[in-house]
């Protein structure tokens, strides 16, 4: 009967389509959750941030021997303990 | 958890909302242009468009409650529902509040469209419209990773799409083989008083 092959071709053709719509729904969620892995992967790397805020930055700018290290994208903490002097700089001259 | 995590979360649950979303636009403009093929029915067009509109609001979700929680900046919850109720960069955010609000708004009529009638229902669904510019602004404006390469290679891509779909859609015109018929149907069943 071609009638009824028409419908089985049709059914079978939406069964199809349902599968495929599965599949890509399957497929984009996946690819979104690897995405925010990724992405957030690439951010960290391009711009890492700083957990030190602001205020405690300011305050340790005043040293001269600490070796705190710093980079573009922040400022890292140091190993060193920050000390602030408040002595004035004595200058030497002449000795040989 | 850290707060780092938190904010690298953010940032990529922003970059796939974006993604998902111009993607969403893409096929609700390609489903009013009846695109179709043998291996391409038209409801799985509007199938995907429908999933993956639910999905962008998961990531939206996602990008939201990872930004409000981190405890760096101290958004606060009424930052995410009140737009322009942020301290910080307040413009910005405050058009990512309006961009989830109409995503928001549409999704949830959607879902009631049998309830509130086609015309309604329509009329909400135009408002998509202007979500998606809102969200790319917020996204310009707001991201850290704004000018970074990656980001603004993957906005630049969703940006083209989306005016290619569009520009593709008002220069295909009506499709639909039954407008006409339609428009002559629901006038000649108009029952309102005539002025």
């Amino acid at each position: 009967m071609e009638t009824k092959d028409t419908t089985q071709d049709r059914v079978r053709a939406r069964d199809a389509a349902m599968r495929l719509l599965n599949r890509l729904t399957t497929g984009a969620a996946v690819s979104a959750v690897i995405g925010v892995g990724l992405f957030g992967a690439v951010s960290a790397y391009t711009i890492p941030g700083t957990k030190t805020s602001s205020t405690a930055v300011a305050s340790t700018s005043s040293t001269a021997s600490s070796t705190s290290t710093s980079t573009s994208s922040g400022l890292q903490s140091s190993t060193t303990p920050v000390t602030s002097s408040s002595s004035s700089g004595v200058a030497v001259s002449g000795g040989s | 958890m850290s707060d780092t995590l938190l904010w690298y979360t953010t940032r990529g649950a922003g970059a796939v909302s974006l993604v998902l979303l111009s993607a969403v636009v893409v096929l609700g403009i390609l489903s009013v242009l009846r695109v179709q093929s043998t291996g391409w029915p038209r409801f799985l067009t509007v199938g995907l468009h429908r999933n993956l509109s639910l999905m962008a609001i998961v990531f939206l979700a996602l990008h939201i409650v990872t930004a409000v929680v981190d405890p760096f900046t101290h958004l606060g919850w009424l930052t995410a529902v009140i737009p322009f109720s942020s301290y910080y960069r307040t413009f910005w955010l405050g058009l990512g509040t309006i961009a989830f609000e109409l995503l928001l708004a549409i999704v949830l009529t959607s879902l009631v469209r049998g309830f509130i009638g086609q015309y309604a229902w329509r009329l909400v669904h135009w408002l998509a419209y202007a979500s998606w510019p809102i969200a790319v602004v917020h996204g310009a404006g707001t991201g850290t990773d704004a000018w970074s390469a990656w980001l603004f290679t993957i906005q630049a891509i969703c940006v083209v799409a989306v005016l290619a779909a569009t520009a593709y859609r008002l220069m295909a015109g009506n499709r639909d083989p039954l407008a006409s018929a339609r428009s002559s149907f629901q006038t000649a069943v108009d029952r309102r008083e005539p002025k």
